[in-house]
């Protein structure tokens, strides 16, 4: 019974943790590379030079000292957002949209002291959020104003972000992260967002995971989920493919937000991106990574050509079944 | 991809055959660990009260030469000095010391394994003497009394001695009193010489034991009984019944040949208690004697030749790994979900000393202790070190109450407390909360849950004396454990958990 479970996940080519991690992960992303999409600061730097978008950065907090810096750092800014470097999963993320005499407005309305406010920089600076528990820098950068397209299916003020694998290259497989109440206006499945997939080929939303299960519409908003064509797709699409040679990582998560003048903004890079994307889309990962496996060599030559193979080849999830049950 | 795990792996499976082999075939160690015969924890609590100034004791101990062997013995003397004397077969025990005055607890214990044949002599014994309170003339009646059956074999000489003695004489010749002029002599004597002045006179090796009912008992009084020699073996006979016992493995003899089994000197015994209990005991803890004496390399090279101090702690190390092997089972096979990678093992080992109940319990109590503890200390801003720090003192203020109140109760368990790993608590209690915070309820409680069977399940392994053993003696094993996790480490099919986490994606279900 249980063999027969494997076999049917098998079949329908999904991709579990075992095999992400020493098929992928340890096989195409070289150590060394980590640090440039583990560390957001590092990441960022990187992508300026690269000339991709990412939300302006204001200010990195290095250390406790710089701390007492912070109030003529804050000072002409009317709102921010605070993360930390190493961070995953959205914890330890405050959005501050306005100010008042003593503190700072969240996104979700609550107002925050000035007290609370540094003791938060404080617990980041001391690693509480970052990946392995070690030293950690609080990165002060632009607040992104999304794109209207998400309005009607994303929790009030919450930002969704578009989540693009990127396979040698190649984007395989994408989903757009829709806050809920749950997830306190952050786009963090585990949190209670929900990930709807995309179609690759048009750039059309599908139906949407929600804590696993499958749903039409939006928890909060009743709004459907499915049929919301994103804008610049092939921007996106585009960025996400360079990303490969940015960092040199074989296999990555690329997190957008959609900015409401700019268009995609790259929010951060992810080696070792998760598997719900699958349920989002209701198709399997490893049927599109094999197929890209065997992709003609010249489709690997440019970002163009990658995402113009990806386009031809990954469309909704009708065919990916197709393709599992003819193989 | 299968294949460069897969040789590493191969040598080292291949490297513990030969090892294993080696030691079976060539310096002949055992293949299966249980043994044939019984083994015996033997506990004796003797309480003295000291009236003289000279005060001691002299206890009787098992010894190697009545079929039993000692594995391995312990003894607590309190204020007394303490020697073993030996005398004919019998080991005593010597307590002494001078100016003692408070009542003392003298405690030994001792691993007794019983060797069905060994032990036994191949020579009959001498006669011995008649009871020395015994006159010539009386000597010479319980001769003449036994005339009747000297001259048949043994064992009939055996059968008539016991008759006589339950008053069953049978036919004498007419006008011959001799028996009866020797039973009015036997009144004079307690059951035991008059029993062994009438075997001496049939010609048997008899002796007077004093021993223990070999039984999962608490003994206040020894046994006593009468061996006699016959056929090439002792036969213990009841002095109070004159039945035979059924089976000598039934009696351990402490003292034999008339000598008490325990006496106090200057002083008064209060208690005295002999506990035995049945212990699974493995032949190669028998081994342990040949290999310490033996010249060959891996002989000399054994764990069994570290002091015994130290093998306790190199037999859980070397499951350890076994512990490791379930762990990355659970996690990368089934997807158990745990706090830390090691931190079940680190609380396996604690319940070694608190027992499963109290182990879990207790961890379940601290954990949600300091959980409240610690969403208490979120509102007072704490930096992160420092707020670790308040955690831990928590953890040991718990750890004391625990121990104090454990000490009320009598519970030793909750007083081994301080042996659970505090620090991984600590950590524990931290992850717990953050998890909560970020995760929710319900997965901080899937990984606490997760994180105590692994536990329960890895300390229900450690604890299992067969591997215990087997891997002490054969350290090499753990090279397969290392092939097996090598194996492991190549898994790259889905995890248990995946199938419930895929269920809704589309085909899969
Ligand atoms: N600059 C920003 N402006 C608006 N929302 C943001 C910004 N940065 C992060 N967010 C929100 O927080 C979520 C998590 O941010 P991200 O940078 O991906 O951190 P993490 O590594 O913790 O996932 C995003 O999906 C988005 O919803
Ligand atoms: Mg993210």
């Amino acid at each position: 019974m249980i063999l027969d479970g494997f076999r049917r996940l098998r079949k329908s080519g999904v991709l579990g943790m075992n095999f992400r991690n020493a098929g992928y992960i340890m096989a195409y992303n070289a150590r060394s590379a980590y640090p440039l999409v583990d560390d957001k600061v590092q990441t960022k730097r990187l992508a300026e030079k690269f000339g991709i978008p990412i939300p302006e950065l204001y200010y990195v907090v290095e250390n406790h000292g710089s701390i007492a810096k912070l109030p003529g750092v804050l000072e002409p800014l009317g709102e921010f957002v605070v993360k930390p470097a190493r961070g995953s999963g959205g914890s330890g993320i405050i959005l501050i949209k306005g100010r008042t005499e003593d503190g700072f407005v969240t996104q979700s309305g609550k107002t925050m002291s000035k007290e609370d406010f540094n003791y938060h920089i404080a617990s980041i600076l001391s690693g509480i959020f970052s990946l392995e528990g070690g030293e950690d820098t609080a990165i002060i950068e632009a607040l992104i104003h999304p794109d209207a397209v998400f309005k009607d299916v994303t929790y009030r003020e919450g930002v969704p972000d578009v989540r693009i694998i990127v396979y040698k290259g190649v984007p395989v497989m994408a989903m757009v992260r829709l806050p809920t109440e749950a997830s306190d206006g952050k786009a963090n499945l585990h949190r209670g967002a929900i990930g709807a997939g995309i179609d690759l080929s048009s750039g059309i939303t599908l139906a949407a995971v929600h804590k696993s299960r499958i749903v039409k519409t939006h928890p909060d908003t009743g709004n459907p989920v499915n049929g919301i064509q994103l804008p610049h797709w092939d921007k996106l699409l585009m960025t996400a493919s360079e990303a490969m040679d940015m960092t040199g990582l074989g296999y990555l998560g690329a997190d957008f937000v959609l900015d409401r003048e700019r268009g995609p903004v790259l929010l951060e890079l992810n080696a070792r991106p998760g598997l719900a994307i699958q349920m989002a889309n209701q198709s399997g990962l490893r049927i599109r990574l094999d197929e890209t496996d065997s992709a003609p060599p010249a489709v690997f030559s440019s970002p163009a050509s990658r995402v113009a193979w990806a386009r031809d080849h990954f469309t909704g999830p009708d065919s990916s079944t197709l393709i599992s049950s003819g193989g | 991809m299968r294949r460069p795990g897969f040789l590493p792996a191969a040598a080292l499976f291949l490297l513990t055959c030969v090892l294993v082999l080696y030691r079976i075939i060539w310096l002949g160690y055992p293949v299966f660990p249980v043994s044939e015969g019984q083994s015996w924890q033997l506990l004796v609590n003797v309480y003295i009260t000291p009236k003289e100034e000279q005060s001691g004791l002299s206890l009787a101990l098992p010894s190697e030469q009545t079929g039993y062997m000692v594995v391995e013995e312990r003894v607590l003397s309190g204020m007394y000095a303490f020697y073993i004397h030996t005398q004919g077969s019998n080991r005593f025990g010597v307590w002494s010391g001078a100016g003692v005055d408070r009542p003392e607890e003298i405690t030994y214990r001792a691993t007794i394994h019983s060797r069905p044949r060994r032990g036994v002599p191949i020579q009959s014994p001498l006669l011995s003497p008649f009871p020395t309170a015994m006159s010539r003339e009386e000597q010479s009646l319980a001769q003449a009394a036994a005339m009747k059956w000297q001259a048949s074999a043994p064992m009939v000489r055996f059968r008539a001695v016991v008759a006589a003695l339950k008053g069953n004489w049978g036919d004498s010749p007419p006008g011959d009193d001799r028996s009866r002029r020797w039973r009015v002599v036997q009144q004079k004597y307690d059951r035991t010489d008059a029993a062994l002045a009438l075997f001496r006179a049939s010609s048997l090796p008899a002796r007077a034991a004093e021993g223990l009912r070999l039984a999962e008992e608490v003994q206040t009084l020894p046994t006593k009984w009468i061996e006699v020699w016959v056929d090439r073996s002792w036969v213990h006979l009841n002095p109070e019944t004159w039945e035979v016992y059924p089976s000598s493995a039934a009696l351990l003899p402490l003292a034999v040949g008339g000598f008490p089994a325990v006496r106090a000197t200057g002083g008064e015994l209060s208690d005295i208690r002999w506990t035995l209990n049945r212990q699974v005991l493995s032949q190669w803890k028998l081994f342990y004697e040949q290999i310490t004496r033996s010249a060959h390399f891996l002989d000399r090279w054994s764990l069994l030749q570290l002091p015994q101090e130290f093998q306790g702690t190199f037999r859980i190390l070397l499951l350890v790994p076994i512990g490791a092997l379930i762990i990355s089972i659970l996690r990368n096979v089934v997807g158990f979900p745990t706090f830390g990678i090691f931190m079940p093992m680190l609380i396996a080992l604690a319940f070694r000393s608190t027992g499963t109940v109290y182990g879990v319990a207790i961890f379940c109590g601290v954990l949600l202790v300091g959980y409240a503890a610690r969403s208490f200390l979120d509102k007072l801003h704490l930096l992160l070190v420092p707020r670790l720090s308040v955690i831990l003192t928590l953890v040991i203020a718990c750890f004391t109450l625990l121990a104090l109140v454990g000490n009320k109760l009598g519970l030793r368990e909750l007083m081994a407390v301080g042996l659970i790993p505090f620090v991984i608590l600590t950590m524990t209690i931290e992850r717990f909360f953050i998890l909560i915070e970020e995760s929710g309820i319900w997965e901080a409680f899937r990984a606490a849950i997760g994180s105590v069977a692994v536990a329960v399940i890895a300390y229900g392994l450690i604890s299992w004396e067969t591997l215990q053993f087997a891997f002490f003696v054969y350290p090499e094993l753990i090279l397969t454990v290392a092939a097996l996790q090598i194996l492991l480490g190549r898994y790259t099919g889905y995890r248990l958990s995946e199938l419930y986490r895929f269920r809704f994606l589309k085909g899969s279900s």
